[in-house]
């Protein structure tokens, strides 16, 4: 009683109340949309969005966010808007709150008295950005099915890294420009969330994953909602950066989705439990036959993947010759692969398999 | 600094890992390309110290002073930007490596020259490699190594999870640095290690090496000819001075290249020395790879049906979900690993793309000059805004204003960045983040590869900046 | 363990009863400005979360939402939801489980703040009127920061540091007269002004903190003062109202009611709105009035942090000014003579530069301060407050508390000095029969939290209240 508990400690630490920062990557493939305008068309999916982007921010007034649209040929920022090299610059970065330039002037109706001045103001810079966007679609680009998915990504992480330097501003340590500190953490919340609804695109596949590890590198989570389409890439990405998946198989609810599950930024997900990734599906593509492999031939030297070992043991893509490495080297491995690639193509069986060549191993 | 210690001035600046390598490289400013300002150049003529007079602590060096007692920032975005330049050839690199770290334990670290002491420093700076290392390199592998008190003391054995590694060394850190270092016996403990390790990776060591004196059993010219016999590779970041045995260790299994011998000047040139590390390195030589063809399992993760659990075969331990090898079956918990019962390589497709940068990285980007900065207003990527073109200047003549004021090489007077692709432009971090992080080009991946075919018809190569997995891949050279 | 900047609003708010909230949740804009200030992060998921469904949910679901170790956190959530009058949670019962849903009233001005719609007019009808080209953020932030410097002068200058403003310049009667009411300020039997308790935790409140309290002074003096008509309710309204307006826009003065109308001229006197001299129909929000809503720290926001100039909350502070160091030493880089005079009242400031003023914590300046009524709490909530930016960056990295644990544990220690002796009123029981007796009592009386010393070998404990144990030992008489 009266002893002065020196084991009690009284510790300052900054309340967390970091900014956080909800980047919305939106899919906007004509043609899929479409296809989904029966049950969600792409003007009511906007709405819903930004229903999610005002809620985002009515949690702080620190809060931003921005919008991407992941287009058919282009990703291009729909909030804010790119700013046109004839307008006047205005001297802020954040580009958020104090949108004060000519043309967004201008370009803006009267605000009204029923709406949060920056909620009016998001809302009219993303319809007429996809306004423009979608006048500037041509009849061509409607062909393909798949979006600029890594571009988007690329973007939304650019902004996110750039605010959290604004923030931490810890450019005074040089030291820090080595990726190393990754236990500190970062000052700005940031969390990308994907509206999809068209397929991954093979070929962005190495982009893809660049900007997926950037974004756990920097502790962006990337959050997907699926509406449509079969979208491997971004489970993977969910995965990768602890981000939620969502398939959403009535796509009518969007807002419900959006706004129970997609919701809770990282602080809140510390204490929330959210839903887990069941089955991720992890298998990849040949790079010979663009077949979907669970068990396949990898070059030593560039990472290709194969599904049979190539031609005169000679890597397709590089060049190399290959020793077929410890595994190859006795003949008995090469009529047990063929058996295996039947195996792949019916796509069962995998315990048979493994009882058929466990026993064979030197 | 070209009279003090001329020595060991390379004549060859242009060249970045040149610079990286010289062993002790006066002034950090003239070493940068072509970068010194005039201020140092003062210092230097007046007063020609020696490197180890100058003062190398960071808050001295790394913002360089203006005569009129500003800050240079100009200098310090050099900086930045000097890191991010290297050569962006795609070339072969040994992506699936051993290592083993060295770490030195003996008496020698117990020196305070580099803050807190070195023994603490490179225990922490091991921690950050090690995170590193799996981050760039998740399908490889890695063993820790001390030496203290004239033998070599295994740390953590080869394993491919960060995990393990950094628990280990987190037991060392109460322990106080000890004994006489000796190079044999840790070689031979690698060359142990190694000894397994299959002809498709890469064998390397790395050694941090504190003292000047190694106490030896026996004769290490007969331990460096093994090593060169079993192709190691042996790299030594040194912390006090040149040792001979070292440079000839470095050139010796390196084929004559003694690049791979640094000793660090302060910390944050041994922070950089070390972490250069985790790159995966150069193949040179034919007979340092043998390519070939790895057999791999790409399981996907699958969780056990009804909420049950299942115990994985690797750890033994119940979990729920888990990934089944796509040979045998069996469960796995963590990846990459290799199935324990039928021995194959079990990864995730991911580990693999990870890599992929190594191989194919991002072109540099370049400075813009005032002339084409009038097109962009802020950056494609950040959208943060550029400063205005300054109209006075472009008026009064190019040739009046550019000597006055010439930045450092590597810093656009403009403050754009422009990527030679998409022919976007870019501020200085967006430039760094992504070239260090994402290893994508913002601009080229908004826009398809017809559209940048017709923005920028000139480029020879319509593939986008970095993605260049299919149009690039012919490129590769083996230097040798 | 800083004191929470809304902590008096919230208990201005928890005193109001149910039917005021309804009346305020009629609002948009209140609804949403109390959503947003009042609540903690994962209320607001909660409210979130439920705001769009059609029916109620029980509350056992909402359980399976939260993991277990957040269990208490989310308790507080919902007690502050329910204290908030924004959740209903239904009476227990056997045949239906526990039910949770939101008000219906804050359930739809929540909605329709965040869809748009509705002919609610509750955030500000804009002026049709020209803007006078000279009412830009700049001019209004100089403004706001005169106004309520002036109110902070006239408090501290009562302790004897005289500003550096003329005479003369101080806040209106009104204000002046505010401050007394509120015992700020008492007026001395000498007739000169003297600074109170209240008043040194007033001056070392945030920014945001003083504009509250300074409001809710402001509100009780008006609701007890019935004449002037006024409804504390809608004042209370319009003041979340003007936090949802927009810096730098001007408002119609005709679209506001009557009792709103009347209530600008003192709002003027804060500084929280300006009103141009001869355009008497329009009003312009300060920052003071536009970060209502946000919680203190929240001035260190994205926007902030690239432009950095413009003083948190307009007090002439820098959001962030003061550097303490381990070694007591005390930095801050401000010019604005009131804090330099804050400063002063715990600190020994020993040097004055143009820009910074350095002095260090000591005994003797903390006892003065204890003295003058602060508490060790409000100089370490104001030294978190103020800390600067370098000190945030370093803490962040570190993972370490922004404020030296060493200090702050220090200072606590120096006011417990003045503290040897604490009174607790309660009863001593002694002279039981036997050990276990005692044991047993000691013990319940542990469990149900009254007790407060014990003493083994003697036999005695000392418990604050005595009904329980009353008891306890009734029924175990029975029971013998």
């Amino acid at each position: 009683m009266d002893a002065v508990d020196v084991s009690e400690h009284y510790e300052v630490t900054a309340a967390d109340n970091s900014p956080s920062l909800l980047s919305i990557v939106l899919d906007t493939n004509p043609r899929a949309w479409a296809a989904l305008d029966s049950s969600l068309s792409l003007a009511q999916a906007i709405s819903n969005i930004l229903v999610f982007v005002n809620a985002h921010l009515a949690f702080s007034n620190a809060n931003q966010v921005a919008v991407i649209a992941a287009h058919v040929n282009r990703a291009v920022w729909l909030y804010p808007a790119l700013q046109h090299p004839s307008s006047t610059t205005v001297k802020d970065n954040s580009g958020d709150v104090q949108m004060h330039d000519a043309s967004a002037e201008t370009s803006l109706p009267p605000p009204s008295a029923n709406k949060y001045p920056q909620f009016a103001q998001i809302e009219s810079s993303v319809f007429s950005s996809i306004q423009t966007l979608m006048a500037e679609t041509t009849v061509q680009d409607l062909d393909q099915l798949t979006t600029q998915l890594s571009g988007a990504l690329t973007l939304a992480l650019c902004r996110i890294n750039k605010a959290a330097q604004a923030l931490s501003s810890s450019d005074t340590t040089l030291s820090n420009a080595a990726p190393v500190n990754a236990t500190a953490p970062p000052p700005v919340k940031g969390r990308i969330v994907v509206v999809s609804v068209s397929d991954s695109d093979p070929s962005q596949y190495i982009p893809t994953m660049n900007a997926v590890f950037a974004a756990a590198h920097n502790q962006v989570a990337i959050d997907t909602i699926s509406l449509a389409g079969d979208s491997t890439f971004l489970q993977q990405a969910c995965f990768n950066t602890n981000g939620i998946f969502l398939k959403a198989a009535n796509p009518r609810g969007l807002l419900t989705y959006l706004m129970f599950g997609l919701i809770p930024d990282t602080e809140a997900r510390a204490s929330l439990i959210t839903p887990t990734h069941d089955t991720v599906d992890f298998r990849t593509a040949c790079f010979c036959h663009g077949k979907v492999v669970d068990t396949g031939y990898v070059c030593s030297v560039c990472l290709s993947i194969f599904c049979t070992p190539p031609d005169n043991a000679e890597c397709l893509t590089c060049g190399t010759v290959l020793a077929l490495g410890n595994y190859g080297a006795k003949p008995a491995v090469l009529p047990r692969k063929k058996k295996k690639k039947k195996k792949i193509a019916n796509g069962s069986g995998r315990e048979e398999t493994g009882s058929a060549t466990g026993t064979p191993r030197p | 600094m070209a009279d003090s210690d001329g020595e060991f001035v390379a004549d060859d600046m242009s060249d970045d890992d040149i610079m990286d390598h010289t062993v002790t490289d006066g002034d950090p400013n003239a070493a940068r390309p072509k970068g010194s300002k005039p201020a140092k150049r003062k210092r230097d003529r007046n007063g020609g110290s020696k490197a180890w007079e100058q003062s190398r602590r960071t808050w001295e060096t790394d913002l360089p002073e203006e005569s009129d007692g500003m800050l240079n920032l100009a200098g310090y975005e050099a900086e930045r930007r000097r890191r991010l330049l290297r050569d962006t050839t795609p070339l072969q690199r040994g992506i699936i490596r051993h290592l083993v770290l060295v770490l030195d334990m003996s008496f020698a670290m117990a020196e305070k020259d580099l803050l807190p002491t070195r023994y603490r420093l490179a225990l922490s700076y091991a921690a950050a490699f090690v995170r590193e290392y799996f981050e760039q390199n998740p399908i490889s592998q890695l063993a820790i190594v001390g030496m203290r008190d004239g033998v070599a003391l295994r740390v953590s054995d080869m394993g491919g999870n960060p995990a393990e590694h950094l628990e280990r060394l987190r037991e060392y850190e109460g322990q106080d640095p000890s004994g006489n270092p000796s190079l044999q016996n840790a070689l031979e403990m690698c060359r142990g290690a190694l000894f397994h390790a299959p002809s498709h990776g890469t064998r390397e060591v790395l050694i941090i090496y504190g003292a000047l004196l190694s106490s030896d059993p026996g004769d290490i010219h007969d331990t460096i000819n093994n090593l060169v016999a079993e192709r190691i590779r042996v790299s030594v970041v040194g912390l006090s001075a040149q040792v001979a045995i070292c440079a000839e260790l470095c050139s010796r299994t390196n084929v004559g290249d003694d690049s791979q011998y640094n000793v660090a000047m302060d910390e944050t040139h041994f922070k950089e020395l070390f972490l250069a590390l985790t790159t995966p390195p150069v193949n040179r030589t034919k007979e340092q790879s043998t390519a070939s063809l790895l057999m791999m399992g790409f399981p996907s993760r699958t969780l056990a049906p009804g909420g049950t659990s299942s115990y994985c075969a690797c750890h033994s331990q119940p979990c729920r979900e888990g990934y089944l090898c796509t040979r045998c079956g069996v469960k796995v918990c963590r990846l990459p690993s290799e199935c324990p019962a039928c021995g194959l390589t079990l990864i995730l497709s991911t580990h693999l793309a990870r890599s992929y940068h190594h191989l194919f990285p991002l072109r540099n980007w370049v400075e813009v000059p005032w002339a084409e900065a009038a097109r962009s207003t802020a950056c494609f990527s950040c959208q943060s805004p550029f400063p205005e073109p300054p109209k006075a200047n472009k008026e009064k003549g190019k040739d009046e204003a550019a000597p006055a004021k010439a930045p450092a090489k590597g810093v656009s007077e403009s403050g754009r960045y422009k990527c030679q692709v998409c022919d976007h432009h870019f501020c200085i971090d967006c430039d760094v983040f992504a070239h260090m992080v994402i290893h994508n080009c913002p601009g080229c991946q908004s826009q398809s590869q017809q559209a940048a075919a017709a923005a920028a018809p000139l480029t020879d190569g319509v593939e986008a900046n970095g993605n260049g997995h299919t149009t690039n891949g012919g490129m590769m050279a083996i230097d040798g | 363990m800083s004191i929470n900047p809304s902590l008096s609003l919230a208990e201005y708010l928890e005193r109001l009863p149910g039917t005021t909230f309804k009346k305020l949740y009629q609002q948009p804009s209140t609804t949403f400005a109390i959503f947003r200030r009042m609540l903690p992060h994962l209320a607001k998921t909660f409210v979130m979360r439920m705001l769009f469904l059609p029916h109620p949910m029980t509350l056992a679901d909402l359980d399976a939402w939260v993991k277990p170790e957040a269990k208490r956190k989310k308790d507080q959530s919902l007690s502050i939801l329910r204290s908030l009058h924004i959740v209903q949670i239904s009476a227990p019962s056997k045949e239906k489980p526990q039910e949770i849903q939101l008000m219906s009233n804050f359930k739809r001005s929540l909605r329709l703040a965040l869809t748009g719609g509705g002919n609610h007019n509750s955030f500000g009808v804009p002026s049709s009127l020209m803007v006078p080209p000279e009412i830009d953020l700049p001019f209004l932030d100089r403004y706001a920061r005169k106004k309520w410097e002036d109110v902070l002068h006239f408090v501290v200058s009562s302790v004897g540091y005289k500003s550096s403003l003329g005479e003369g310049s101080g806040p209106n009667k009104g204000v002046k007269e505010l401050l007394i009411a509120g015992q700020l300020v008492d007026r001395r039997p000498n007739g000169s002004l003297g600074i109170t308790q209240a008043g040194f935790t007033f001056l070392l409140q945030e920014a945001n903190a003083q504009v509250w309290t300074l409001l809710l002074l402001w509100l009780e003096v008006l609701g007890n003062n019935k004449s002037s008509g006024l409804d504390p309710v809608d004042m209370l309204s319009f003041l979340f109202m003007l936090a949802s307006l927009e810096l730098g826009r001007a408002y119609d003065t005709n679209a506001l009611t009557e009792e709103r109308r009347n209530m600008l001229p003192s709002l003027v006197d804060f500084g929280l709105i300006y009103i141009p001299q001869h355009k008497r129909s329009m009003f312009f929000p300060t920052r003071l009035a536009t970060t209502l809503t946000s919680g203190g720290n929240s001035l260190r926001t994205i926007s902030e942090g690239s432009l950095g100039l413009l003083g948190g909350g307009g007090t002439g502070e820098q959001a962030g000014s003061v550097v303490i160091e381990t070694n007591y030493r005390l930095y801050a880089y401000t010019q604005s003579a009131l804090q330099i005079a804050v400063l002063a009242l715990f600190a020994k400031l020993n040097m004055r530069f143009p820009d910074m003023v350095a002095g260090r914590l000591s005994r003797a300046s903390i006892r003065q301060a204890i003295n003058f009524g602060i508490t060790a709490d409000q100089i370490i909530s104001y030294l978190s407050a103020h800390a600067h930016e370098q000190m945030h960056r370093t803490a962040a990295l570190t993972n370490k508390p922004v404020l030296p644990p060493t200090v702050v544990d220090q200072i606590r220690l120096w006011q417990l000095e003045n503290e040897r002796m604490k009174t607790t009123s309660g009863f001593l029981f002694r002279d039981f029969t036997d050990d276990k007796d005692y044991l047993d009592t000691a013990r319940f009386s542990e469990e149900i939290g009254v007790l407060v010393w014990r003493n083994d070998n003697t036999r005695m404990f000392f418990a604050n209240k005595h009904e329980q144990i009353k008891d306890f030992l009734k029924s175990r008489k029975k029971a013998e």
